[in-house]
Formats: structure tokens, sequence, C-alpha cells
């Protein structure tokens, strides 16, 4: 009660005299009422503030020229993700919504549970298309017909190839080909062997026992056998979704560059800092213009995107465990499909609203636009360079840049661990958590250098 | 309401932009008078809380206002020399967002911008893009961002430059109009723009005041007297390197010239009365 009392009256300490009342005696009630309404007035202050500082941004036609060409790139990045061929009896490729049909069709006839027997019907179909004669031939037409015949097993075929592979690190597209129904109890087994093996020989000095020991337990935990079912959906989504999101975030990079930095270019920084909210408020605000720029150029291009792959090619196969796709055979989380993709749009806006929270920082602190703009360049594409010297400290460091956050399900297949308080822990985690924290504490440094200014 | 500088100086590196200035200022037009580079955008920018000074204090109603922060700011109105714009908003977005900024209810903005945009005769323009006004019209608009709050103190830096004759006279006009019940202070090296409507000048050299009073008061104090002097075109150049010439008028061989000296410069001259172009050029040629 006391504190309540005493916030009261710092409260009532920031209304101006006129809002006290000249000399008339107020009671508490009284008092909470204004502070209550001067809150609700600065409230919708500040959010007049930051339309304008957005309109500011989008009522520059380059902004709008910029949005236009990220349009016009989603588009061309949709085209990609909806290619998808089917081979019909005749051996020729379909493309088209019927040929989607027709893929998930033959793909769906394989759902369910890849078990010992799933696997031993899955080598014995192959095994019969390969001994038709236009399994056996050479000829194109004849082969492609084969291969169409092969369309439904075929992604159950591919992680054939890994599970029964010489190696770790080793991919034959025709060794399921040379496989017996007998040998489709190994199938789970062999991927605990692989990595066994890779882990006491090639890998032998890239990890510590702590880690070798994570991932074998990983490997160990997996839920078996996994749910199969047709995801070409998802496939493809995930396939261009770190092409979305590195272009989306290079025009936002272009988008709020200029939010501090155009104050001193248009020379309205002193009208501006001499303002009464010039100071605090009117800050925030551009702050706050940022995040909303980013958050809504971000969810619109992530939600198109997501909405035009999954609604031409199917949401099926969203329940399924990640290693059903054999990019993800090895990878030692354990996800499905759907929470796959929450963290590859969740990554994607914490690494956008990092970056673009860094793009500010250097926009208020140079004051200059073009120096801004080039801070996403630099984070998305200097860890490509740094990726060629091979070395194990450095690949532990780039494991661990934010651009990884833009392209988190490739990040799901690095074998990047860290070891925090005697705890193994992969490279995804931490990068969610940390550039989470990062992102937020940027905004109030952005702030406050702005301010300073 | 009084606004009081102490001691205040503002040092970049080793030169000192503004050096040791004390004075007091009350209601009314005050005129800031001097050569380019005299100090008086550094002066105006510590006035409006942009700069912070090396040394001294600014009070305002004897607190310091870099302490007032906000409560400072919220009485302050400024039109600096270079006045920016948003290019792509329109007068009427421009003006509510500096009103938004300055803390205005939506209400009172609205209010007064139409009250501004009429007194500055821009009413009809609402809708007009920044970037398509003229000069005059963006220092309307300038001058109309700065009023937008009633500010007890309005600075205005340079407000006639680049505005051509007709349009500095209607300027001139409207900030008489506007200085009733407020400290204005105005900084120009056009001596007739502060002639005219400033109550008291303060003419600033080298980062000092150098002196302050009405036009008649520094007139007055000038130490040389002024002359008007008619002589042949060829010794021109001797006078004008001897004296302090403050006009030269070519008349059919002959020239007319205006001259700041003690003692009389030719036996033709003849007493004038100082103007307040003369206390300036006094002042900035007196090393």
């Amino acid at each position: 009660m006391r504190e309540a009392r005493t916030l009261t009256v710092l409260l009532y300490c920031k209304l101006t005299d006129e809002e006290k009342g000249s000399g008339n005696r107020m009671n508490e009630k009284t008092v909470h009422e204004k502070v209550r309404n001067k809150k609700i007035k600065d409230r919708y202050r500040g959010k007049e503030q930051v339309y304008y500082e957005v309109k500011k941004v989008f009522c520059k036609t380059r902004s709008r020229m910029a949005i236009l060409l990220l349009m016009l790139l989603m588009g061309v990045t949709f085209c990609f993700a909806m290619n998808v061929e089917y081979i019909n009896e005749e051996g020729e490729a379909e493309t088209g919504f019927s040929a989607v049909a027709r893929l998930r069709a033959a793909q769906k006839e394989w759902s369910g549970d890849l078990n010992e027997e799933k696997i031993r019907q899955v080598i014995a179909e192959n095994r019969r298309i390969n001994e038709t004669p236009e399994g056996r031939t050479e000829r194109i037409k004849e082969s492609n017909i084969a291969y169409g015949w092969k369309q439904g097993i075929a992604e159950i075929r591919s992680l054939l190839n890994c599970a029964y592979a010489d190696g770790f690190r080793h991919y034959d597209y025709y060794l399921a080909d040379s496989l017996s129904e007998a040998e489709a109890g190994a199938f789970y087994r062999n991927r605990i062997k692989l990595l066994r093996e890779w882990l006491a020989g090639e890998a032998k000095d890239q990890y510590s026992e702590a880690e070798k020991m994570y991932l074998i337990r990983q490997y160990e935990s997996l839920e078996i056998p996994l749910y199969y079912d047709y995801r070409k959906g998802w496939t493809q989504l995930f396939t261009y979704a770190p092409t979305v999101v590195m272009i989306t975030m290079l025009f936002l990079g272009y988008l709020v560059a200029g939010i501090f930095s155009n104050e001193f270019t248009w020379k309205t920084d002193a009208v501006f800092f001499a303002a009464y909210h010039g100071r605090d408020r009117a800050v925030a605000a551009k702050v706050w213009a940022g995040v909303w720029i980013v958050t809504g150029i971000y969810w619109l291009s992530m939600l198109f995107y997501s909405a035009a792959v999954l609604g031409y090619l199917g949401v099926d196969g969203w329940n399924c465990p990640v290693q059903t796709e054999f990019g993800d055979w090895k990878c030692f989380y354990h996800l499905t499909v759907w929470q796959k993709y929450l963290l590859i749009v969740i990554g994607g806006y914490i690494g956008c609203m990092f970056m673009a929270g860094l793009c500010m920082l250097v926009s208020a602190k140079t004051k200059s636009a073009v120096v801004a703009v080039m801070v996403p360049f630099v984070l998305i594409f200097l860890p490509s360079f740094l990726g060629n010297l091979e070395s194990e400290a450095v690949n532990q460091i780039l494991g661990l840049l934010p651009d990884r956050l833009l392209q988190v399900g490739n990040a799901l297949g690095y074998f990047n661990l860290y070891t925090l308080g005697g705890r193994v822990i992969g490279a995804v985690p931490i990068l969610l958590v940390l550039y989470g924290i990062l992102a937020v504490a940027v905004l109030p440094i952005v702030y406050r250098c702005f301010v300073r200014s | 309401m009084e606004l009081k500088i102490e001691n205040l100086s503002k040092r970049f590196q080793d030169v000192a932009a503004v050096d040791n200035i004390s004075c007091l200022l009350t209601t009314g037009v005050y005129g800031l008078l001097g050569v380019n580079g005299a100090g008086k955008t550094t002066l105006m920018r510590m006035l409006c809380t942009l700069l912070k000074p090396t040394e001294g204090r600014i009070l305002w109603d004897g607190q310091d206002i870099f302490k007032l922060d906000g409560a400072y700011r919220r009485i302050l109105g400024y039109l600096p020399q270079e006045f920016g714009y948003y290019p792509d908003f329109t007068v009427q977005d421009y003006l509510n967002y500096i009103a938004s900024i300055k803390g205005l209810r939506p209400a009172v903005a609205r209010k007064r911008t139409v009250l501004l945009l009429q007194q500055v005769g821009l009413a009809g323009a609402e809708n007009k893009k920044m970037r398509k006004l003229s000069g005059g019209m963006k220092r309307r608009v300038g001058i109309a961002q700065a009023m937008l709050n009633d500010p007890k103190i309005l600075i205005l830096d340079e407000p006639t430059a680049g505005l051509d004759p007709n349009e500095r006279i209607r300027f001139r006009n409207l900030i008489s109009e506007l200085a009733l019940d407020r400290l204005v202070l105005l900084s120009t090296h056009i001596v007739s723009d502060i002639e005219y409507i400033a109550h008291e000048i303060l003419l600033m050299k080298d980062g000092k005041i150098c002196i302050f009073g009405t036009t008649k008061e520094l007139t007055a104090r000038m130490p040389e007297q002024v002359w008007r002097v008619s002589v042949p075109q060829n010794k021109v150049a001797a006078y004008t390197k001897q004296y302090k010439v403050s006009n030269i008028k070519t008349l059919h061989g002959e020239a007319e010239l205006r001259i700041l000296s003690s003692e009389k410069p030719a036996e033709n001259a003849v007493l004038e009365e100082a103007v307040l172009e003369d206390v300036f050029l006094y002042y900035a040629r007196e090393q």
C-alpha cells in the first residue's frame, strides 16, 4: 500500500504544473485518474510517432521499389520451389499440379512406420523393378520408365543408401540396388554403427569423449521406427527457405539502414533533437519502427512463401521425424518436420532482428546509411569466405555466427558441438538463445547511442 | 521569464567557437549579429541543448537547461540555419509529426497547424510534398514547426538566408507578429533584417559578444564617427586602404564614400548619422 502511494507520488511529479491544476488540492483518486489519462495519451502519441517513423521509410520511392523487387524475387523463388517433376508411364517428365498429385499418390502408398517389414518391402520392390527389362536396359527412355516406377519408394531408397553406406560420410546412389531383404533388420543399427566408426576413426580428434558420447546417445535415443509420409512440400520449402530469409534480410537491412542516419542526411536532426521528445520517446519510436518493419516484412515474406509452397505441394508429412529426409538422416536433433519449420522461421526472425538491430546501431553511430546497409552483407557473406579456412577453431566460431540463424535448416545438419558448464549442447539451441538475447539487448544500445548523438 | 548565459564557452579542439559569453535575455526580440564564423550558430545550438558547453551554464529561470532537459525543450522553438525536412512528407504530415515529437495532443496539433499555416501564408499547401515547395515556402514551414508548441523561447538561425527581398520583408513582419510575450533570438549577418525588428542586438565576433544594446545605444557608443566624402575615382583605393569604408557609390567619375573615422577624413567630408550597418562594420574590421 505504502509502495503504491510512493509510485503515485512519483508519477504525479511527472505531470506538468498545468496538468496538476493550478493551486487546486487534488485527492489521490484525481491523481490516479490523471496519471492513467496521461499514460493513455502518451501511449497514443508513442504509436503516432512510430507510425510517422514507418511512413518516413515507406514514403521514399526507393523503399517502394525495394519492396516490389523483394516481391518479384519471392515470386521467382516460389517458381523454383514448385518445380516438381513426375516421370509418367511413358518415361516422360510431367510438371504442374497433376504431377504433384501423382507423385503424392505414389509416395503415399509407402507411408507408415519404417519398420523392418517396410524396409524389406522397399528392398524387394526396388529389386523387382531392377529385374524388369526396363530396369536392366541402359536405353534412356526405358530407364526413365523404371525410374518412374521407383518414385513411390525414392525417398526411402535414399535412406537405404545412407544407412548401408560404406562410411558415415559416404553416399552411393546405386547402393540400394545391391541390398537383399535379409539386411533389412540392420537399417537403424547401421545408423549408430556408422556414427561410432566415424567417431573412432576420421573424427577421432575432432570431438571430446563427452561430445562423442553425447552424439551416440542422441542417435541411440531416436525413437524408432520412423514414421514416413509424402513430404515434398516441406522438402521444397526447406530447400529454398535460406534463400528467402537471406533475401528478405538484405532488403530489411536496406529499409532500416536509414531510420537513424537519414535525420542527419536530411539535416532534420536539429529540429528533432530540440523537440520535447527528441531525446526520449521520439528515439524510442525509431527503434520500434525498426522492430515493426522487420517483424512485418519478415513474417509477411515467410507466410507468403510458406503458404504458397505448402498450398501447392501439400502439408503432408508434417509429423514425420526430420530423419526421414535423406539430407537429415544423420541429424542428431530429435525434431519433427513441423518443429524444424518452426525453428527455421523463428531462427530466421531472430537472425533478421539481430542483424537489423546491428544495422540500426551502425546507422545511429556512423550517421551513414551506406555503411549501415553493408552490415547484413558482411554478416551473411563473410562466413562463406572464412569457411574456406580448414581450421577446427574457425569452424567452432563459424558455427555460432548469426548467418547460421538465417539457415537453421542447414545448421541442423552440422555437427557443431559446444561444452557449457560440463554439458554438451548443439549449436542450434545456443544460436537461438544467444541471438535472441542479443537481438533484444542491441535495441537499448541503439536508443542510447542515438540519444547521445 | 529569463534566459541567463553564464561564462559560456565551447571549444572544438583548440578553437574557441564561443568564448566566455555572459548575458541575460528576457522577453522581446534579440538580434544576434556577426560575420560568418563568429560563433552565432554554436551559441544557438547550445541554447537549443544540441551542443553541450565546454564551460559555463545556461539557466532558464534559474535552472540549468541541460538538467531541465525535456521540460526546457517543451518551451523551445527552433529554426536551424539549414532547415532540413522529410522530402516525401506532405506539409500536413510534417507538421503533424513535429507536433507529435513536441508532445502536442492531436486535437491541439490540428488547431495549431491550421492557425500557423494561415499565419505563414501556406493555407492550401497542406497536401503539397515538402520537396516540391519553393525555398521561401520551406522556410515558412520551418517557422510554423518552430511555433507549433507556442514556445516561450523562439530561436531562429539565419531565417532569411536565401530568401528574395519580398520574402524577407514578409518574414520579418511575421517574426514581429510572433514575438509578443516570448523571447525571440534571431541570428543573421544581414543587418537590415534585425535593424527593423530586434529590440536589442548582440554583436558577436570571434566567439565573444563585443557589444550589446539597442540600435540607438550601439550607434551612440560607436567610438568613431561616420563621414560622407566625395573623392575622385582614382583615390578610392587609397581611402579604402586608410579608412574603414562602409559604402562606395560611383557617380560620374567621382565616388561617394561612407567612411568610419574618429577624425575628419577630408575637407569636404560631411558628418552623417551612424546606422547599425556602420556599427557592424566597425566591429567586424576592428582588430
